[in-house]
C-alpha cells in the first residue's frame, strides 16, 4: 500500500469500531488533505468542529473519559500548537494527576504541511516532532515515515493495553510521493 | 447571597455537610499546613459555605463535577471521602483533586477544565444518558475566551452542562474587573452565579510557615 492508501485503510478500520469518533476541521467537508483520508468513514462518525483547537482537544479528552476513542484531527502541525494547553497541561498529565485512575485514550492526527507542488510557507509547513517528544511525558509521539508502518501504528494506538494517547505525525508531501 | 437557579434545575439531594463542617475541614488543613506537613500550595475556601451547600443540593451523585485549584468544598460536597481528601491534600495533591467515584476532576490551569467538561457533556448526550456535568469557575475564568467558546458550543448543541461562576473579583490578587475595564459582570440567566469575599489568601493561610 502507498502512503495515502494506508491512511485511508487505517481510517476505514477505525471507522468500523463502535466507540470511535472523528473530529476536527475538514473531517466532513473538503478543504484539507486530511479529508481525502476520511472519505470512506461514514458522516455519522464525524464531528466537523469550528476552529477552536484547544476546545477541540479538551472535547476529545472529555469524550474519551466517557468511553469514546476520539480521532482528533489537526490538518497542520502549526495548528496543533493552538491546542497545547489541553494537550500538554491536561491530556499528557491526567494519568499522573489521577494516579492512573483516569485513562482517556485519544488518537491525535497531525501533518507536516506539504512543500510540493505549492510551498505552504513558514506558518504552514513546520515540523515540531522533536519538540513535542520532549514536551510529552505520557503521550506517545509517533512519526509516520513509512507506508508499511501506518496501519500497525494506528492499530496499536487504538488497541494499546496501557490505554495511553498517541500523537501520529504525517508528512503532507508523502501523500503524493510514497 | 441568594442564588437565582435556572428553572430547569431541581433539588436532588441533601447535604451531608453543614457550614461549620466545611469551615472545620479547612481549619484542619490549615493546621497541617502551618505545621509544615504539606509541601505544596493549598488554596483554602472560606466565605461561600451557604452558597456551595445550596448549589450541591441540585447536583446528583452521578453527575460529573469540574473544579479548580480551590476545590476542597466542591470535593467534600460531591462525596469524596473526607479522610481520602485530607490525605490527598497532605500528600501535596490539593491543586488537582480528582476521583472516578464520585466523578470529579480539577485542574490548576485557568479555564483548563471547561473544554474537558464540554467533552464529557457531549459524550453523555451522544450516549443518551441522564446525568450531567457541572463546571465551577471563578470570575477571571468566566471572562476568558475559552469559557465563551465552550459556553456557546454547549448551549447551541444543548449539552447537559451547567456553569457556576463563583465571583470574588480576584485572580490570585489581581482584580478581574480592573484588568478588563469592567464595572460589572453581565451573566446570562442560565448560569448559576454568586459573589463572595474570599476568606483566605489566594494560597496558604495568611500566616508565616517555616518549612
Amino acid at each position: 500500500m502507498k502512503y495515502l492508501e494506508a491512511l485511508i485503510y487505517s481510517m476505514e478500520w477505525l471507522g468500523n469500531k463502535n466507540d470511535t469518533i472523528f473530529l476536527g476541521q475538514s473531517v466532513k467537508y473538503s478543504g484539507n488533505a486530511i479529508y481525502n483520508t476520511l472519505k470512506t468513514v461514514p458522516d455519522e462518525k464525524k464531528l466537523e468542529t469550528p476552529v477552536f483547537e484547544d476546545l477541540q482537544m479538551g472535547l476529545s479528552i472529555g469524550m474519551a473519559l466517557e468511553g469514546f476513542v476520539p480521532i482528533t484531527c489537526y490538518p497542520r502541525f502549526d495548528f496543533l500548537i493552538l491546542a497545547c494547553n489541553q494537550l500538554i497541561n491536561h491530556l499528557d498529565k491526567i494519568r499522573s494527576m489521577s494516579r492512573n485512575k483516569m485513562q482517556p485514550r485519544v488518537i491525535i492526527r497531525t501533518s507536516i504541511g506539504s512543500k510540493e507542488p505549492l510551498d505552504g510557507g513558514i506558518q504552514h509547513t513546520q515540523d515540531y516532532t522533536e519538540v513535542f517528544k520532549k514536551m510529552c511525558s505520557e503521550i506517545d509521539v509517533v512519526m509516520l515515515d513509512n507506508p508499511k508502518d501506518i496501519f500497525p501504528m494506528f492499530k496499536k494506538a487504538y488497541e494499546r493495553k496501557d490505554s495511553k494517547s498517541t500523537l501520529l505525525i504525517e508528512h503532507g508531501d508523502y501523500y503524493n510521493e510514497k | 447571597m441568594k442564588i437565582q437557579f435556572p428553572n430547569h434545575l431541581n433539588k436532588v439531594r441533601n447535604s451531608n455537610y453543614s457550614v461549620e463542617d466545611l469551615i472545620n475541614f479547612e481549619n484542619e488543613v490549615k493546621k497541617h499546613y502551618e505545621n509544615g506537613e504539606i509541601r505544596s500550595p493549598i488554596h483554602l475556601s472560606k466565605g461561600n459555605e451557604n452558597e456551595v451547600i445550596e448549589i450541591f443540593k441540585y447536583i446528583s451523585e452521578d453527575d460529573w463535577v469540574f473544579s479548580s485549584w480551590r476545590n476542597h468544598y466542591h470535593a467534600l460536597l460531591h462525596g469524596i471521602n473526607k479522610q481520602v481528601l485530607l490525605d490527598d491534600i497532605i500528600s501535596g495533591r490539593s491543586m488537582s483533586t480528582n476521583s472516578i467515584n464520585p466523578k470529579f476532576y480539577s485542574s490548576s490551569i485557568v479555564g483548563g477544565i471547561i473544554p474537558i467538561a464540554t467533552g464529557v457533556a457531549k459524550a453523555i448526550k451522544d450516549k443518551n444518558e441522564k446525568n450531567k456535568v457541572w463546571c465551577f469557575i471563578g470570575d477571571m475564568t468566566y471572562e476568558t475566551g475559552i469559557f465563551h467558546e465552550s459556553y456557546k458550543f454547549s448551549r447551541n448543541f444543548k449539552l447537559p452542562l451547567e456553569f457556576v461562576v463563583e465571583d470574588n473579583n480576584l485572580s490570585t490578587n489581581t482584580p478581574t474587573n480592573e484588568t478588563w475595564g469592567l464595572k460589572s459582570r453581565n451573566i446570562p440567566k442560565d448560569i448559576i452565579y454568586y459573589k463572595y469575599d474570599r476568606g483566605y489568601p489566594h494560597h496558604g493561610t495568611g500566616n508565616w510557615v517555616l518549612f
